[in-house]
């Protein structure tokens, strides 16, 4: 099962002056199981392109498929591909409408036409894997939850549709970071159990390395890298700086500690083992 | 010194969607003294937010007082005043742009309370200059990055004649070169022009570059200081949902396991230079 780009450009506006191809001759494949990091910076065209892989946007030229269907068909076949690639935006929080949590969390799976008792199945589910107690919180206004919550109420919305693959814009945008926490735990434990696809557009290069295992780095609609994380903050420290991006803490804590002379190994890529590192090297226990 | 901002008391109460008292601010003392740079942070729901909309008389005291350059905000004859001298800076910058063109989007609150032509442009061309965008005075600002969207705005309130800007989590939706910029432009406005500025933020990186942190819990001040002193509570910080820099965690592990370290290190080069 994948995700396949062919040769997919896309332009705004075309045939106007305002005319502008965001997205260049991309091709792509995710396959189910993957969790892809999206990086790249403002305007370079990562949203486009993630708003391609699901079918939002047409391509210009190429195509867009999820095994093999065109996501841009008008079949009831590619319908239902698209049904099966569930979108978070920005800031999911200020498309919470509902009175209810509940009602909140239980309008998509009822648009698919589920018994009553069916939806409150998923309802349940997704509240469970996003961390908020059914009995608490499903009485309750959406509007009453605190920032980090109503962003899980949200994503429960997206979750219930049970999707193979979940595109997240930016989730962690404006939490703190113990919400931050929370929230990548719950992503991690719905990858993990689920087994989808999850592809995530990020500012923060911290979530990037802590949790993808695959990272695209996107610049004027094109991927200028793609492969694991770590091999990309060590290898292309310099071709990010320029695309706007930077490097995470941990990378830059490591040089500092080699300009003062400490002779560490190169492959150091997380901040416990960097930890255990530095501990050896000083003699502590 | 006179302070900017004073606050004596400032209790702030308002009923929720489920009809529910919440109290956002429990009785805020605090002064923030004319050219400082304040970071602000806390948990989400701690109040931060609410604090700084005091700050420019957006909300007013349930309880207690604001006071801003001495003018009571629950005057009403103040506000205008008071709005003038203190500007606001918000998350979204695509929330903040009014016009179709940069120069034209700073000219927008001058223009509003009858600054005359003349002046009006010299106002708008300083107001650029300073945050590095008079290049951008005639693009239009929707096709402009956020970082830069976000130094028009900063103009807007410079333009204005603010002396003091506020920030509400000005970067949380920049990508990291947008980050850097704005920092370094409200620490070259701070510098060189001697502007107040209060910066709430999630980014510890951000908060460590002020020269006082004040960290919010649950409407109350929980704690504030230097960055060396706040960022060096680590396991405090974790408490309220916060954390510390990378650097200081790792000062704070390395102690527990018996290396003797100085206080109050907080940035990679102190430590590696303490290791060294």
């Amino acid at each position: 099962m994948s995700i396949k780009l062919d040769h997919v450009s896309y332009t705004y506006m075309p045939g106007t002056p305002y005319e502008k191809e965001a997205v260049k001759d991309v091709s792509l494949e995710i396959q189910k199981g993957e969790f892809v990091a999206v990086i790249g910076h403002t305007g370079s065209g990562k949203s486009t392109l993630v708003q391609n892989l699901n079918g939002l946007l047409h391509p210009t030229q190429g195509t867009a498929s999820l095994d093999g269907t065109d996501l841009s068909g008008k079949t009831g076949e590619a319908k239902q591909a698209r049904g099966r690639i569930g979108m978070v935006f920005q800031y999911p929080e200020h498309q919470l409408f509902a009175e209810t949590v509940y009602e909140d969390v239980a309008f998509g799976p009822r648009n698919l036409g589920l018994s009553s008792e069916e939806v409150e199945v998923r309802v349940r589910e997704a509240m469970k894997f996003v961390g908020l107690d059914f009995d608490t919180y499903a009485p309750r206004s959406p509007f009453s939850l605190s920032g980090g919550q109503m962003r899980r109420a949200a994503i429960a919305g997206v979750v219930a549709m049970n999707p193979d693959y979940l595109i997240l814009d930016e989730p962690s945008a404006g939490l703190d970071p113990g919400s931050r926490n929370n929230l990548f735990a719950e992503i991690m434990a719905l990858y993990k159990k689920r087994g989808i696809g999850i592809i995530m557009v990020t500012h923060s290069m911290e979530e990037a390395a802590k949790y993808a295992k695959r990272m695209l780095v996107i610049c004027k609609g094109q991927i200028i890298l793609d492969g694991k994380p770590a091999e990309i903050f060590l290898k292309e420290k310099e071709c990010l700086l320029n695309a706007g991006m930077d490097v995470p803490e941990v990378y830059k804590l490591a040089d500092a500690l080699r300009v003062k002379g400490m002779r560490l190994p190169y492959e150091i890529t997380d901040a416990k083992l960097l930890l255990a590192e530095v501990k050896r090297r000083k003699g502590l226990k | 010194m006179e302070p900017v901002i004073e606050t004596k008391g400032l209790t702030h109460v308002y009923i929720d969607a489920d009809n529910n008292r919440v109290t956002a601010l429990d009785g805020i003392d605090l002064q923030i003294m004319s050219g400082e740079f304040v970071a602000v942070i806390g948990a989400n729901g701690s109040g931060k937010s609410t604090l700084a909309r005091h700050f420019n008389a957006l909300l007013l005291p349930t309880e207690g007082s604001v006071k801003v350059h001495g003018l009571d905000t629950l005057e009403e004859d103040n506000l205008w005043k008071i709005r003038q001298n203190t500007g606001m800076v918000f998350q979204n910058p695509d929330n903040q742009i009014v016009a179709a063109v940069v120069e034209e989007d700073v000219a927008f609150g001058p223009e509003n309370i009858g600054v005359p032509a003349e002046e009006l442009r010299k106002r708008v061309e300083e107001a650029l200059r300073a945050v590095d965008m008079l290049d951008y005075r005639e693009h239009a600002p929707h096709l402009l990055s956020g970082g830069q969207k976000q130094r028009v705005a900063i103009a807007g309130t410079l333009a204005l004649g603010s002396d003091c800007i506020i920030l509400d989590e000005p970067t949380a939706m920049l990508d990291p070169k947008g980050r850097r910029e704005i920092l370094h432009t409200m620490r070259k406005l701070n510098k060189e022009q001697h502007i107040t500025v209060v910066y709430i933020t999630h980014f510890m990186t951000e908060a460590m570059q002020a020269e006082r942190v004040i960290v919010m819990d649950q409407g109350k001040i929980a704690f504030q200081g230097t960055p060396k002193e706040v960022f060096s509570r680590v396991d405090e910080l974790e408490k309220l949902g916060l954390e510390a820099p990378l650097a200081a965690k790792f000062a704070f592990e390395l102690r527990k396991s018996g290396a003797r370290l100085p206080q109050g290190i907080i940035t990679n080069e102190e430590l590696a230079a303490a290791l060294a």
